[in-house]
């Protein structure tokens, strides 16, 4: 049975609405499968660390604005 | 991508490489030699070895933690199923002797709880009940092929054809599930519940003095169903592509 992890993605938005990019195309770049992808999006899985930074890069916003944790004040 | 819109997923060199070990292996353990049950074996656990020593890199990171808490959730029911059997085998009531067929069951919970366990993971309880129905079906319709080019030359050709019709009554329900279970996946949950349940009211080991064959059919046949089905009544809500 999937984990549930109390983060919230963003990646989603920021694949399709930002950079008009499929999952597929995510995926192979950075190096992981798209079920990988899809699972991030849809918060069933909670990338590493690297991967994390690594969809970052891609999407070339710091790895904070891709993953929150909900009610955490992220002006602090 | 051709292999995706096949079966929804796209299995990996190493993958299809085992999974053709495994079914050549099986083949040669029921028609060539018991002992080649070696070879399925190979392909069970030969990527796994690898992969730990190094030597073959083809998974993701969530492929890996899937596979690794479902190793866990595999030497929980293996274990626990083990201590369970020598139990009751040494209280003296299921007879003295540990026989293939208790090996075997514990063999198959320790499989399939690491099977389903990686799949639910990793693909979701839709498309891993779905592959699972697909195979189910492939298996069954492969057997009955088998068993009906075997009998050609000593049944007439509309006894023969009544076997085929026999064989999709059979056979098509399981591909009628993994099409099913994209739209209606609570509703096969239910039915899958069900079968499970008659599989097991019929076949259990009720009344019998071994119950190790009996436990061993249930095992492959209702608990693959039972597992899918609670699956899709539990976790349909956030999942698939």
């Amino acid at each position: 049975m999937a984990q549930r992890h109390e983060i919230t993605s963003h990646v989603k938005l920021h694949r399709r609405q930002v950079h008009d990019m499929t999952q597929q195309e995510l995926a192979d770049r950075v190096g992981v499968t798209r079920q990988t992808i899809l699972s991030i999006e849809r918060g069933r899985y909670n990338p590493s660390v690297g991967l994390a930074l690594r969809i970052a890069e891609v999407f070339g916003v710091p790895v904070e604005d891709l993953f929150e944790i909900p009610g955490e004040n992220r002006d602090d | 991508m051709t292999e995706q819109k096949l079966l929804g997923i796209r299995p990996s060199t190493a993958g299809l490489v085992a999974g053709g070990i495994v079914v050549i292996g099986v083949l040669l353990w029921m028609f060539v030699n018991k002992g080649l049950l070696i070879v399925a074996g190979a392909g069970v656990f030969g990527p796994g070895i690898l992969r730990e020593f190094g030597w073959l890199n083809d998974q993701d990171e969530f492929q890996r933690q899937a596979a690794r808490r479902a190793g866990y959730h595999a030497w929980l029911v293996g274990g626990t199923a083990a201590v369970l059997i020598l139990s009751m085998l040494q209280s003296g009531k299921q007879g003295a002797e540990v026989s293939i067929e208790w090996i075997g069951l514990i063999l198959a919970l320790m499989w399939l709880t690491w099977m389903f366990s990686a799949l639910l993971t990793y693909w979701g309880a839709r498309r891993t009940t779905s592959v699972v129905l697909l195979t189910f079906g492939s298996f069954w319709l492969l057997f009955v092929v088998a068993t009906i080019i075997s009998e050609v030359g000593e049944y007439s050709l509309g006894t023969n054809l009544l076997g085929v019709l026999a064989s999709i009554t059979i056979v098509g329900p399981f591909f009628v599930g993994a099409w099913a279970v994209h739209r209606w996946p609570r509703v096969t949950g239910a039915v899958l519940v069900v079968i499970a349940s008659l599989f097991t009211w019929q076949f259990g080991p009720w009344g019998k003095d071994d119950w190790s064959t009996q436990l061993l059919t249930l095992t492959l046949l209702a608990l693959p169903l039972f597992a899918c089905g609670i699956a899709l009544l539990r976790n349909v809500g956030s999942e698939e592509s």
